[in-house]
Parts: structure tokens; sequence; C-alpha cells
């Protein structure tokens, strides 16, 4: 870490220095706010143009489904992109999606009442995968034993997992991502959220601080889902919300209007996991805020100021009020004292350099996919 | 009004929650701290966990567990599986249970059970029957040991004689239609709720809503429990904790419960 | 601090465990001494009337408490059996109760029960506003509550009815009498209403 660099904030959205990678012009504006203006939004029609490149994915989705259970398949969290999506799918754009879910343990009670009205009121079939506990709590536990900032690699690699295994057996061709430019534009830095499906790095943090020998838990690799899915089994990624108009509150009012759907006071909240890792453990931990990543894609997308911004940053992350509660759980579920998860909270910070890892091939398989037009935004390395 | 117990009930197996089909296939559905903290969240009436290994492998009960399940439970909590001892009970009540269940410590040593009464009070203490229809289909028997012994007692028997000798409440389950989400056992229940006057819980079969609604409105004030119904969704059965919202628990009362009073006055 | 009475009987842990979870800190009472510096007291309690009053006897804490409630008026919170031993008698048993309110505990009279079980009284029910009070401070009315029992509180003065449940009969479900407060349902289990009422005691 370069700590010579004094504190900056970019001058246009409210990303900072607590991102290793930042660069600002004369204008003290971000590369951020450079990489949206200059190679995302002349590629991001969510105009007529994306409503017609929309359309006709779309029907190539319906036209390689015929006869098959499923035309496509989509996850779902209780959140609002994929919320959305599936609301969408359905009712706007007539697909029948396999929808899935991936419990890890972790599920709020919020993202459980919102799946559950989506569910019911769509009539939709519904998968779940539920992670085995203890090999889940192993696995988390040996991440912060890593001292690594990336801790939620065990949820997100179940999901990418379990997507990749469903997509595989039931030989669907079309995951539906809510992925969106609209709420995401901006990256976060590979120093916090490292790859979820380096199998090197997941490895080695297994093989030193694992003791679960992790039976059941789905493992999957980047050579197994980027290269033989999806270009030997041509299984393709969709992102629908990149096509529309995409607001999140309005989103969040249809949803709530149609479903009785209950909205989240922040991003990834339906995990109370991850609510911890963003929440607390990434900014207090590391100093990395990820509201800042969340709030300059809004600013970005005219869906918030900076000053609100500005203004919401001024409080923690975290819920002063119930704040001892969530550590305790946290520390009560992984069947360790608060103390020692205090350690882990003081002992040395790691990050995914220290551990073996596939980093390179990462980014060169992403230059090969920003080659061939596969990925709109420059991933962003270190 | 008093409104009915509507009361998910929970199986633990090696540390993980499960559920069963006539008492067999455990499927692993979870982490039991996470959907006792989400019955919470849902505000539930009431809860019971059930232990089902412990009797089986004579373990001493998991305090630590039920120390964490009670810590997240703001309604009662019953929880049983293997209590053999007085010390075990009072143990258990001081984590913070409402409840403790005794299913083969019934059959086994009911002096024990009554000793413990006499401690913490009879409406402190659950039976739990298992029982199962007898191969000729006319009467029922009471299993113990997770469904693996066949006792030879008649439940609708047995109940009168535990009304008798002071317990405070009593849960049927059907190990018949255990898992199965066709209705509960609707016989069995006839039977041992007129054997009874003391506070019944019945399980095994719910399937909808409906189905405990048309418990209610033949019976009024009963306890509704359920397994898969509160832990499953849809035909794949799908692990979704759910539980109906206050409102949908007034619609359910709205249409079987308050009629179900006038039925009775009658 | 909120000082609740561990005379033996009740489920001390789960009232520790909501205010724990509300950030107020609260002590527990095993012996005199405990009571000294209380700002708040609980009286919980579960089981038999006579069973309670001779577990509080020989506790060794009644007289602090009674000095603590009756002459310093700190404020006290009786819960189910822990309310009924705030009366004189009751037709439960034979012991003496508190004598702090006026009345006794009789047993609720099942005549207009239509159901099978007719006792103990045993569910969520609602708490009417009688006469109301800060206690019930943000709480509709009709709320539910978690009840169980078979006896009640039948107050001698109708100023100390504060709400009313009907179970065949009306009963008073909340009483008070000067800064003695007591519920016969269970608040520490009876999920956002109890917790909201527990945190009402807390800053009274």
């Amino acid at each position: 870490m370069n700590k010579s660099v004094s504190y900056k904030v970019c001058t246009n959205c409210v990303m900072d220095t607590s991102d290793p990678g930042i660069k600002f012009d004369e204008n003290g504006i971000c590369d951020h706010c450079h990489d949206f203006e200059e190679i995302v939004r002349p590629n991001w029609h969510t105009d007529e143009r994306g409503k017609k490149e929309l359309g006709a994915i779309i029907n190539k989705i319906k036209a390689e489904g015929q006869g098959k259970d499923y035309d496509c398949i989509l996850g779902i969290s209780g959140g609002v992109d994929s919320s959305y999506m599936l609301h969408l799918a359905i009712n706007e754009f007539g697909l029948r999606p396999l929808v899935f879910h991936v419990d890890g343990g972790w599920n709020s009670e919020l993202a459980v009442h919102n799946i559950n009205v989506l569910v019911d009121k769509l009539k939709v079939d519904l998968f779940t995968e539920v992670i085995n506990w203890e090999e889940m709590r192993d696995f988390q536990l040996a991440f912060f034993k890593s001292g690594v900032p990336h801790i939620d690699i065990p949820q997100d690699h179940a999901f990418i997992a379990t997507l990749y295994n469903f997509a595989d057996k039931y030989k669907i061709k079309y995951i539906l991502n809510g992925g969106n430019i609209s709420t995401e534009c901006v990256q976060y830095p590979l120093m916090y959220y490292y790859y979820g499906t380096d199998m090197l790095q997941i490895n080695d943090i297994r093989k030193r601080f694992c003791t679960n020998k992790m039976e059941t838990y789905p493992f999957s690799s980047i050579y197994r889902h980027k290269i033989y899915l999806s270009y030997i089994r041509g299984v393709k990624v969709v992102k629908p919300l990149n096509y529309i108009p995409y607001k999140k509150e309005e989103a969040m009012q249809t949803l709530e209007k149609e479903y009785g759907w209950k909205p989240y006071p922040q991003k990834h909240f339906e995990s109370r996991f991850t609510r911890f890792f963003e929440g607390y453990w990434l900014p207090e931990r590391f100093g990395f805020d990820p509201r800042r990543v969340q709030y300059s894609s809004l600013i970005l997308t005219g869906q918030m100021t900076r000053d609100e911004a500005l203004e919401k940053l001024t409080k923690p992350a975290y819920d002063p009020e119930t704040i001892n509660d969530e550590v305790n759980y946290i520390a009560t579920k992984l069947g360790i004292t608060t103390e020692e998860l205090q350690q882990y909270f003081n002992m040395p910070k790691k990050y995914y350099w220290d551990y073996k890892n596939q980093q390179n091939m990462f980014r060169i398989g992403a230059r090969v996919l920003n080659l061939i037009g596969e990925e709109k935004v420059r991933k962003r390395n270190q | 009004m008093l409104y009915p117990r509507i009361i998910p009930c929970l199986l633990v197996h090696n540390r993980g929650l499960v559920k069963t089909v006539k008492f067999k296939s455990p499927k692993y559905v979870g982490d039991p701290i996470n959907a006792v903290k989400i019955f919470n969240e849902k505000e539930v009436d009431e809860l019971i966990v059930l232990d089902i290994d412990a009797s089986i492998n004579k373990s001493e009960p998991d305090y630590k567990l039920i120390e964490n399940l009670a810590a997240e439970c703001r309604m009662p909590l019953c929880y049983g599986g293997g209590i053999k001892t007085v010390e075990q009970a009072v143990r258990i009540f001081s984590l913070g249970v409402e409840k403790i269940a005794i299913s083969s410590l019934i059959v086994e040593n009911l002096s024990i059970v009554k000793e413990i009464a006499k401690m913490v009070g009879t409406q402190s203490i659950v039976v739990v029957l298992d029982a199962k229809k007898s191969i000729k289909g006319d009467k029922y028997e009471v299993y113990i040991h997770n469904g693996s012994v066949a006792t030879g007692i008649d439940p609708v028997c047995l109940v009168g004689e535990l009304e008798n000798q002071g317990i405070g409440e009593i849960v049927i389950n059907s190990i018949d239609n255990d898992g199965t989400m066709n209705g509960y056992d609707m016989d069995l229940i006839e039977k041992v709720r007129n054997a009874i006057s003391i506070p019944l819980t019945v399980l095994g079969g719910a399937g909808t809503l409906d189905d405990i609604g048309q418990l209610i409105r033949k019976y009024g004030i009963i306890g509704a429990a359920a397994g898969s119904l509160f832990v499953f969704k849809g035909k794949f059965r799908a692990v979704l904790i759910n539980y109906p919202t206050q409102s949908e628990k007034e619609a359910l009362m709205d249409k079987y419960f308050k009629n179900s009073l006038s039925t009775m006055e009658n | 601090m909120i000082t609740i009475v561990d005379y033996g009987l009740g489920n001390i842990k789960a009232f520790v465990n909501v205010y724990k979870r509300l950030n107020i800190p609260i002590r527990i009472a095993r012996e005199s001494i405990d009571l000294k510096n209380a700002t708040h007291i609980i009286l919980p309690g579960v089981g038999a009337f006579d069973y309670a009053m001779a577990k509080l006897n020989a506790s060794g804490m009644r007289e602090e408490l009674e000095k603590q409630v009756i002459i310093n008026k700190i404020p006290i919170l009786g819960v189910c059996v822990g309310m009924q031993i705030l009366g004189k008698s009751s037709e439960e048993g034979n012991s003496v109760g508190l004598g702090w309110i006026d009345g006794e505990v009789k047993r609720l009279d099942t005549k207009l029960i239509p159901y099978k079980t007719k006792l103990p009284h045993m569910g969520w029910n609602t708490v009417s506003i009688s006469k109301g009070s800060e206690l019930f401070y943000n709480i509709i009315n009709n709320s539910r509550f978690y009840f169980l029992h078979s006896y009640y509180f039948y107050c001698r003065n109708n100023e100390d009815i504060v709400n009313t449940t009907k179970y065949g009969i009306d009963f008073a479900s909340a009483i008070l009498h000067e800064n003695i407060y007591g519920v016969q349902f269970h608040p520490e289990k009876s999920h956002s209403n109890g917790i909201g009422l527990l945190q009402n005691f807390a800053r009274l």
C-alpha cells in the first residue's frame, strides 16, 4: 500500500484513495468516472436500441428453450436486482426460468420473505441449494484465519458453482444475471474483492486453515465455467437489466406494490454475513467502505447526488445500535468467542497475493474477453 | 380473544436441521440457529425443537446449541430429545427454554418426569408421543427412540393416564403422516382429543395453511404444529422458511376460527 | 440499574436476553445486596402461588425487596406468578401473598369457554386498554401477548386495573398501584410487543 499518498476523494463521485489503484485527472475526477463516460456509457443502450437488442436475445432464449422444462436460469437472493429481474422475466419477457436460491446459512428474514412473496405470486418452481452448515462454517472461519479481506468468498463461490451446476444439469443455455450498470458500474478494487473462483487461492487457504473435509460443498473452477461451460457447452450470461432504463428506486416501489416485497437498508443485506462483511469488517479492519463503490455507481447514473452520498458516508456503514448483537451473532454461528473474532480483527492484514493465486490467468482471461467485446468494463486490477 | 397456536417444529440431527418422511430419509435443511432466528423474526407463536438422535445415542443434550437457540427466541421455546434426568431438565430451563419435551422417558421412567414437574410446574413439561397406525389399522401404537422402538402402548389410553398423572401438555405426532404434507391424521387427533382435557398440540402431515384451518375449525383452541409446511416451498420441496404473516394469520382466524366458536357453542 | 430477582422461578435468561439486545444493562439479584442500587425491579415467575411465595421467603431477599418497593418506591414489575404474589392470597394455595396490591388470586371461571381444553389459558391473547399506562406506550390497543396461567388477579380497587383480557371472563391482564406494576402475560416471550413493554418499563 502506498502510504505516502495523501487522502483524496473524487470530485465527481465518492471513490477515494482507499481504492489503491485510483487515479485522478487534473480536475480531481477519478478514472472510474472516466471509464464510465468513455467506455461504458457509449455502449450502454437502454432506449429503443436496447429494447430491440433485448427482444432479440429473449427470442433466442425462447427458441433454444423450446421443448425443455426451462429456457433460462436465474438465481434469487431476495435483493432488488434479482427480484426485479424475475418480475420482468415472467411478466414482461414471458420466459420460463429455473429459479434457484443458495442458502449459505445466513439468510435474513427479509431475504426469505421476499423470495417467498415473489415465488408465490409468480408461481415459479423454486430450487434451493442448502450448503452444509458445518462445512460453510469451517470454510468461512478459514478465511478469517487467513487474514485476507475477501471473507465472503465461501458464499460467493457457492452461488457461482451452484448456478453452473444447475445450468449443466438441466442443459440450460442462458443464465439471467441481475448484474447491472445502473447500480454497479463502478468496480470494486480487486485487493478487497478478490475473484471467487480462483481455486488456487481457495485451495491454499483451505489447506492451511480448514479442518473440515468439505465433502458436499459445491466447488467450481474458472476453467469449468468460463471455458468449458461457456465455450464448449455454449452457455451464455445475459444481463437484462442493462437493456432497460433500470432505476433502483422505481424497481423497489414496483416490487413493494406488486408483491409486498420489503426493501433493505443497504445493498447485499439479504445475507447477515455479507452485511457484516461490507458494513463492518471491510470498513473497520481494512479501511475500505463498499458504500463508496455503490453510491458512486448511483451518482454516475443519476440516481443519487454526490452531496447525498457524502452525507450518508458521514455515518458508519454498520448500525451502532445493533452492531454488538451482530458481532455476537457472527461469533456464535462460527462457534467462536467474540474475543477470538476480535483477534482475527486485530491480526496483521493479508491480501490475495500472500497466498497462492491465479490472478495472472484472470488478467489474461479478462483481456481476452475484453478484446472479443464480452466485458463492458475493464476488470479492475491492482 | 385467544387464538390457537401455530407452531413450527424443527428436528435436529447431527447438529443440523433435517426433515423426514414417516420418520425416515432425513433431508438436510440447514443451520438450526439461523432457522430459529428467522422464525423469531417472523414472530411465530411458539417453536418446538427436537433432537432426534439424543435418545438413541443416549447422549447429553447439546447445551451450547440449546443456549444459542434460546437466545434467539422471543417466544416460548420447547426443547426435547434425550432428556432423562432432573438435572438435565433443570439445566435446560436455566438456559432460557420455556418447556421441555419428554418422549421415551414417559415410557421408561415416569417417576422422573413427575419429579421434574414438582420442581418446575406441570405447565413446563410437554409430552411428545409419536404414534403409528397398527398393522391391522384399527388402533394406534406409541413408538419411542425416533420411531425405532414399538412400545405396544395405545396412545389414546396413555394420554388419559398422563393427564391423571399431572402432565401439562400433549403433542401427538403421526409417524404415518410425517413429511407427507397430505393433511393431519384427523382420526388419531379425534381419538386423542376426546380422551383428554389438557392442552393438545398436533403434528404430522400438514401440507397447507388450509389443513391448519380445518383443524382449527373443528377444535377451536388447539396447537397446530408443522415441520415440512414451514420449511419447504413448492413441488421440488425447495428449502425456504415460511410462516403466515400477521395479516395472513388474521385472515386464517377469520375464516376458520371465528366460526368454529359458533359451532362449538351449540 | 434494572434488577431481576432470581428466587428460583421464571425465565431469567429470557429477560436478560431482551435487555441485552436493547443495550440496557441488567443485573440479576440472587441476594439482598444485589437489590441495593436497583432503579427498576422485575419479579418473574412461573408455576404455583404457594411455591413462589415459599421460594421468595426462603431467598433472603424479601426484606430488602419490601424496603425498595414500599419505602423507596422503586418501580417493580411482577410477571405472571410474580404478579399474582403481589396480592393477598390465592385460591390456588394457602400461602399469604405480598399484599402490595389489594386483591386476591382466583381460578379462571371456565363456564363460558367452549373448548375441550379450558385451562390453562395458554397462547396469544389480546390486551385491551382499560385505564392504560406508560408501560404500554407505543403499544397498540388489543395487541397480543403470550399467556400461560390458570389463575388471575382479582383487583379490589378498579383503579388498579390497567388493561384487561378476555378468557371466559374479562380479567385484569395488567395492574398498577403507585409504583407496583403487574402483568399476567409474559413480556419476555411476546415478541415486539413484549420487548416494547420491557423497554418502556426500563424508561419509567
